[in-house]
């Protein structure tokens, strides 16, 4: 049969032998010429894989846009129930949505800024819930107004909302031991939830947020 | 010479029908030996030549039968049975009750013509006719036979009249053999010789499928509570009631041959110089991601010269479209389904060569060869990836120390915790899983502080870019948390992938 004579030919076990008995090769000579032209080659190798990565680094821009920038889309919303209570929500373009405080929020204004995180508002403490799985188990409901959490400064508390419907995959439990990243870092690593919505929710829950244009110019304006 | 071989038999119809070979010789006596009044019975109620002796006879069924036509069966059957020599004409072309025409070799083609074969080799010359035009290479082969559920109940009803019947009669207690087998013993060394190969189960199949004609099927689809009753009515033994359904002209079946080839293999090494390629098609919403696929492209260039139905592409591990994969490239399978031949090896260096020769250099190939079509388990098994190693262009907040490039390369062996990132997180488990950072080493880019070219080998299933940019802390430790300032991943290449068994 024609296919299982090529199957011999070809069989990956060949390789091994021409292997073993180039292992086997007495003439240390022929080893080490072998060994040269190997070396050779795996040298010309990697001045062409050196050449490839060099060529194609293009145009260094003196401060390049940030991961957030480039994977999420930025929307805001502004005095949320209560007047300068301002939060970001990042969209990627998976359709999760990153939860945080915008740079306007009151709560920095406070001397200090803020001192303490607390997860357990509403019914549950949204950091105790642990969603599990593809699909998501587990995951707590949020509306846009249901509570997320409150930070505390050495002044006053804020309730932070969901501002999205959808589900709550997890929240950021570095804050509890790290409440500092909110002063430092609230748009990365100070970020508070990342909710799932549903593509129907969002289309409608969209037109309740600004974008990052209008919320400068708003912002600016009040400023 | 026909004297001798019939001993027994005075009367000299037999001599009329000319017993010139061995095969006839031994036919002949087997009508012989046949238990007449069953014969007549079953002739009468419109079943063919073959399926009385498949289902009368206690010998194995015959291949001499193969080479006897039906006119001269049923004359030798009529003979042995005692049984008035009906219009022999009419009742040798009716279709059989049983196997509604499958061993009368009668059956309609696909454009309805009807087609009816004297003997097996007839028969299997028409077989091979069909065979060759779907232009595969073989030499040997295996053959399948499947027939319409009609046959089976059939069957099953001709069985319960005849042991109905002939209770006390010995022969009507041993196993029958099939239709489909029945086929398969009649037209198997025909075919082998009409093809010219051997047959075994071999990685290439003729399937021989018969189909009721479509009024029939309408005819067949009743309920399954009136087949099951029917059943039961059976199953209680009414033997009249049986006959009474024998009545029914059939329509002979439509017969479809095809072949199939066990998929073939070739295995190795590919490149990805774009960063608009994707590794496999890329379908969102009509809306193709990348200008084009390493899977096309190789696959693409594969299957015509193996004259197959399909490919399927299966690779160790992937990257993600932005990424190249430079260096030693990354071990692939293409699977060619139902290839008509297979490329040698000269061909295959043709369709690497062709690959990487492309105007868009898209994508490149390395050792690309056949391996068979038995060897997919043990790939999977020696060949999981095992460790990666990387380049990647990263790009820090604060200028690039040289006490920055010494603590990078100290980090040996780096255990880091990584959350599903967010940009898979709606699709995959939210877990927390360690990785391994095997070494890294840092590259300075000429003209730039704030750039660096980070070479780095890890545990397969790390995710790079988050490791470089942290993904909002939940990477930690990450590039930017080691150096303490913002870190972000301009772009990124695989330049080695290591497998299991390397």
């Amino acid at each position: 049969m024609e296919i299982q004579t090529a199957e011999v030919a070809n069989n990956p076990e060949t390789e091994d032998t021409i292997e073993s008995t180039k292992q086997n090769q007495p003439e240390e000579e022929v080893e080490h010429c072998y060994e040269q032209k190997q070396a050779l080659e795996e040298e010309e190798e990697e001045d062409e894989l050196r050449s490839m990565l060099l060529s194609d680094i293009g145009e260094l821009p003196l401060s390049p846009p940030s991961a957030t920038q480039v994977n999420f889309v930025s929307y805001f919303i502004t005095d949320f129930t209560k007047p300068g209570h301002d939060q970001y929500i990042y969209r990627h373009a998976n359709g999760l949505c990153v939860i945080g405080l915008a740079p306007t929020h009151v709560a920095f204004k406070d001397e200090g800024g803020i001192t303490n995180i607390d997860f357990n508002v509403g019914k549950s403490d949204r950091s105790v819930l642990k969603v599990s799985g593809k699909r998501k188990k587990n995951a707590m409901r949020s509306e846009s107004n249901t509570a997320l959490c409150k930070v505390s400064t050495a002044k006053d508390s804020y309730i932070v909302r969901c501002c999205v419907k959808g589900s709550l995959l997890e929240v950021n439990e570095r804050l509890i031991n790290q409440p500092q990243l909110l002063n430092s870092s609230a748009d990365r690593e100070g970020y508070i939830a990342i909710i799932m919505p549903r593509p129907a929710d969002w289309t409608k829950n969209k037109e309740s947020l600004i974008t990052l244009e209008e919320y400068k110019e708003k912002k600016e304006l009040s400023l | 010479m026909s004297d001798e071989t019939k001993p027994s038999a005075g009367d000299s119809s037999g001599l009329s029908n000319g017993l010139v070979s061995d095969s006839d010789r031994r036919v002949y006596q087997a009508a012989q030996s046949l238990h007449s009044s069953s014969v007549k019975d079953l002739l009468s109620l419109g079943v063919c030549e073959r399926c009385v002796f498949r289902l009368v006879s206690v010998e194995p069924f015959d291949s001499d039968l193969s080479s006897v036509s039906a006119s001269t069966l049923r004359s030798w059957l009529e003979e042995a049975s005692a049984a008035a020599a009906a219009s022999s004409e009419s009742s040798c072309s009716r279709v059989c009750i049983v196997c509604l025409g499958v061993l009368q070799f009668v059956f309609s083609d696909a454009k309805q013509t009807l087609a009816r074969s004297e003997c097996g080799s007839d028969y299997a010359a028409r077989v091979t006719e069909l065979v060759k035009r779907e232009g595969h290479e073989f030499d040997s082969f295996g053959l399948e036979v499947s027939v319409p559920s009609t046959v089976v109940e059939n069957e099953r009803a001709v069985l319960l009249y005849l042991k109905g019947k002939y209770e006390t009669e010995g022969w009507v207690q041993s196993e029958k053999i099939s239709v489909k087998d029945a086929l398969k013993v009649l037209v198997l060394d025909p075919l082998k010789a009409s093809l010219g190969a051997k047959s075994d189960s071999s990685s290439f199949h003729i399937r021989l499928t018969y189909s009721m004609t479509s009024d029939e099927v309408q005819d067949a689809s009743e309920t399954t509570h009136e087949r099951k009753k029917r059943k039961t009515d059976e199953e209680n033994g009414s033997t009249s009631m049986s006959e009474n359904s024998f009545e029914k002209v059939y329509e002979p079946c439509i017969l479809s041959v095809n072949c199939n080839k066990m998929p073939i293999f070739f295995s190795g090494r590919y490149f990805k110089y774009s960063r608009n390629v994707s590794q496999t098609r890329w379908i969102i919403d009509d809306e193709r991601m990348g200008e084009a696929s390493v899977e096309e492209l190789i696959g693409g260039n594969i299957l015509p010269a193996c004259l197959g139905d399909s490919y399927k592409f299966h690779a160790a591990g992937r990257e993600d479209i932005d990424v190249r994969m430079l260096g030693s490239g990354r071990p692939f399978l293409i699977e060619v389904q139902n290839s008509r031949k297979c490329p040698s090896q000269q061909s295959l260096m043709e369709i690497e060569e062709k690959i990487n020769n492309s105007e868009k250099k898209l994508v490149g190939v390395k050792d690309l060869k056949f391996i068979g079509s038995q060897c997919w388990a043990m790939m999977r098994e020696g060949e999981a990836e095992k460790q990666k190693q990387y380049a990647a262009l990263v790009w820090i907040a604060r200028p690039l120390e040289e006490k920055d490039i010494n603590s990078i390369s100290s980090l040996i062996e780096l255990k880091i915790l990584q959350k599903t990132p967010v940009r898979v997180l709606h699709r995959r488990s939210p877990l927390e899983r360690e990785r391994t950072i095997h070494w890294m080493k840092v590259e300075k880019i000429k003209g730039s502080s704030h750039y660096f070219l980070l070479h780095l080998c890890t545990q397969a299933g790390t995710y790079i870019k988050e490791f470089v940019h942290g993904d909002l802390g939940r990477t930690s430790p990450s590039m930017g948390s080691i150096l303490g300032c913002r870190a972000e991943i301009i772009q990124l290449d695989v330049t080695d992938v290591k497998m299991g068994d390397s």
